[in-house]
């Protein structure tokens, strides 16, 4: 067992730390779930890509610079304690790019990987519908082939990005007359696809943060079908896999928010009851249990496991404890912590804003009942019935 | 940067984890409590090195860290094993070598001295009557102190286990006895917590309610299911405290005492009737995590500790910060 990092690994944090100090915008960039903050988070995401920051963990045939996950935690690391921009590419580049490079032809790879790597295309995420949301497997709209192409007629709804993104990824029933997870294709569409409308959903927040898709009759190439036709259910849980598992929130994210909690704590500390004390430990000691956890999770899976089942404790663990530090802000800031903006809001309202975000980490991705539900039957094996 | 066990790290808690379940049984245990005759697995544990895991190889030990021997802890928490290993071999003996008394350790090492500690932040001396020899902690080290010289107070705890004395001289704060204690307390209370879900697992499968498996109904699994997540994020920080000092030991034995006490109340509820008796054998289990929750430091002691580091001190916080360099 050994927890300190290599020499090298030490110069590879310098070189990001240097390089992130000299790029980072000075001031915070607006939400990307506007207009202009989505574009100026496009551009970050094409400064990343000019020095090759932005990929770090694809191979280097794709594009990459082919490191482990060790170096991508180091990345966080320093990303975090930067507090450079939110990355608006993440869907492509974690999420879809590794289905891509498991599932993908050569043309998928050629055609989709660079132009996400560079950002010149966001992707969003289209699983959840009207009446398939926890249970994915009720998923309704069609994709019926016709020639050399699918034709998509349906809705889905939740698409994060979706609003402003220029593709989306998700699943779709290829099969006539199939039931649940059989008959499911995973099929890449192009958002400004004709007879696909966008209608934008405003979140909590009151930006526009996802959407509803209307499909009426969209058509798209059978070129744009990831993996076998009908068997994309397995395609997509290799997805929510890596999403739920590691890629999704590393610890650098709540490290970083607790450091920021402990500096609320202790302007403060002279009107604040004593009790918040626990309260900001805890959220402090929480995010570091986290990291102590991923590094151990990364160690294995750098050792050749693989990360199943086990990754919906992640997903509960992470997601509760972004609720209770936020909450444990909003405790703190009391009768300011209402105020979205002017002088009297802490840091314009960032608090506010986190709060309200993590009150969907236990929604997104798998609610924190359905991975209970996991954890219980296929990791502890209690019966289904 | 490679945080997990080596092969042969991982051999050897195997190892030490197969003695423990095979021996510590519950039948076993429960004739320990009815006062009947056991026998004695000291000469078992001597004999498989057990006792010599973090003595140095000079005088036949193993020369392990304490992440290994938490992985040792751990097992032995998992049976509540009665026999006070854990003390001897990963607190008694560290500090003997830290005090340059090789004569000693050899003597332990070979079943023939059982060397206790007298620390403050062990109000409670675990099978103290068991002991040869005392040491009383200074800041620097310890003092050897015979057992007659030692004055004890025989206490009865609620784990019926233990055999109890506190002692009078508490001795000095030393950090490395104190860091052992903290860790291998922790991860003992991690084992615990595991054995506690664990049987808990196995009753809600047995056990039948409207026809069905108790462990069918969602409200049992997300009970069992939450305590299961944190024993996952409470190993890795206990096995991160022993290759660290001061904040992460402190965080780590936090953690351990909240997810036994989390354990030891779902297991309880997830038994119905039977958990609240003492012919159900999660008592035992349930009485040793209470009692470990106090020791080498209650969570009073660590929590005012991190309050001085983290909200009264300056330490430089955030990403990057939970490695030493
Ligand atoms: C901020 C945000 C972003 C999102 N982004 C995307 C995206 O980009 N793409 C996308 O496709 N989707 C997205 N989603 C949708 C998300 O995946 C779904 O909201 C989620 O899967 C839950 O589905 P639902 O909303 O229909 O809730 P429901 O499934 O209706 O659940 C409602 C409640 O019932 C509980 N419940 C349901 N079934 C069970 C069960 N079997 N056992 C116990 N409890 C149960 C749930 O846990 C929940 O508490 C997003 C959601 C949010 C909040």
């Amino acid at each position: 067992m050994e927890v300190k990092f290599t020499d090298a690994q030490n110069a590879f944090r310098a070189e990001v730390r240097e390089w992130l100090a000299a790029h980072v915008p000075s001031e915070r960039l607006p939400s990307f779930d506007t207009k202009a903050g989505f574009e100026l988070h496009r551009e970050w995401e094409r400064t990343l890509a000019k020095d090759k920051w932005g990929n770090v963990s694809w191979p280097v045939e794709y594009g990459g610079r082919g490191l482990d996950l060790t170096h991508w935690l180091i990345i966080e690391e320093e990303y975090y304690r930067a507090d450079a921009p939110l990355r608006v590419s993440q869907n492509g580049i974690f999420l879809l790019a590794p289905t891509i490079m498991e599932f993908g032809t050569d043309a998928q790879k050629a055609r989709f990987l660079p132009a996400m790597a560079s950002g010149d295309e966001i992707w969003a995420q289209a699983w959840s519908e009207p009446g398939a949301g926890s249970d994915m497997a009720a998923i309704r709209t069609k994709a019926v082939r016709e020639g050399d192409e699918y034709v998509i007629s349906g809705q889905k709804t939740w698409s994060s990005r979706a609003v402003y993104a220029d593709w989306c990824f998700g699943l779709f029933r290829t099969e006539e007359g199939s039931e649940r997870h059989k008959g499911l294709s995973k099929i890449l569409v192009p958002l400004d696809s004709k007879g696909l409308t966008i209608r934008p959903i405003a979140q909590l927040d009151g930006d526009e943060g996802f959407a509803e898709l209307f499909f009426d009759e969209v058509r798209v190439p059978v070129d744009n079908l990831l993996g076998p036709e009908h068997g994309g259910w397995g395609v997509a849980m290799a997805t929510a896999g890596f999403e739920r598992g590691l890629l999704l929130r590393s610890p650098a994210r709540f490290q970083a928010a607790a450091a920021r909690l402990v500096d609320l704590y202790k302007k403060n500390r002279d009107r604040v009851s004593s009790g918040i004390r626990e309260q900001v430990l805890q959220a402090w000691m929480t995010a570091e249990r986290f990291c102590a956890a991923t590094y151990a999770l990364v160690a294995q899976v750098g050792a050749g496991a693989s990360i199943s089942s086990e990754a919906s404790a992640n997903k509960i663990f992470w997601s509760e404890m972004d609720r209770h530090l936020h909450r444990t802000a909003m405790t703190i800031l009391g009768a300011r912590a209402e105020l979205e903006s002017g002088a009297d809001a802490e840091d314009n309202g960032r608090w506010l804003d986190g709060y309200m975000f993590s009150l969907a980490g236990p929604i997104y991705a798998g609610t924190n009942e359905i991975q209970r539900n996991i954890l219980a039957e296929r990791v502890l094996g209690l019966p289904r019935k | 940067m490679d945080f997990r066990y080596t092969q042969d790290q991982q051999d050897l808690i195997d190892a030490a984890k197969a003695v423990f379940d095979g021996e510590n049984t519950l039948e076993r245990m429960r004739l320990i409590v009815a006062n009947e005759k056991v026998d004695d697995l000291w000469p078992q544990f001597s004999e498989l090195g057990l006792l010599g895991i973090m003595a140095p190889e000079s005088v036949g030990g193993l020369e392990q860290d304490l992440s290994v021997m938490a992985g040792i802890a751990e097992a032995a928490g998992y049976v509540a094993l009665p026999e006070s290993l854990v003390e001897l071999a990963g607190i008694s003996v560290p500090l003997l070598n830290a005090m340059g008394e090789t004569g000693k350790i050899k003597q332990v090492l070979a079943g023939d001295l059982a060397v206790g500690v007298l620390s403050p932040l062990l109000s409670n001396n675990n099978q103290a009557v068991h002991c040869d020899l005392f040491i009383r902690t200074t800041r620097d080290g310890g003092e050897p102190v015979s057992v007659p010289k030692v004055k004890f107070e025989t206490r009865q705890s609620i784990d019926p286990l233990r055999g109890l004395s506190s002692a009078t001289q508490p001795g000095e704060h030393n950090s490395f006895v104190e860091h052992h204690g903290a860790v291998l307390t922790a991860a003992q209370l991690v084992g615990l917590s595991k054995r506690m879900v664990d049987m808990s697992v196995e009753y809600a499968k047995e056990r039948h309610q409207f026809g069905k498996p108790i462990g069918s109904f969602q409200a049992i699994k997300h009970h069992l299911a939450t305590v299961h997540a944190q024993i996952e994020f409470t190993r890795p920080m206990v096995q991160l405290a022993a290759l660290q000092s001061g904040r992460a030991v402190h965080t780590a034995k936090i953690a351990a005492v909240d997810t036994a006490m989390l354990a030891a109340e779902t297991a309880i509820q997830v038994h119905g009737g039977m958990g609240y008796t003492y012919e159900v054998d999660l008592h035992l289990f349930m009485k040793r995590a209470w009692a470990l929750c106090g020791e080498w430091g209650d969570r009073n002691y660590h929590m005012k500790q991190l309050e001085d580091l983290i909200l009264d001190g300056e330490a430089e916080l955030g990403p990057g910060t939970s490695f030493a360099a």
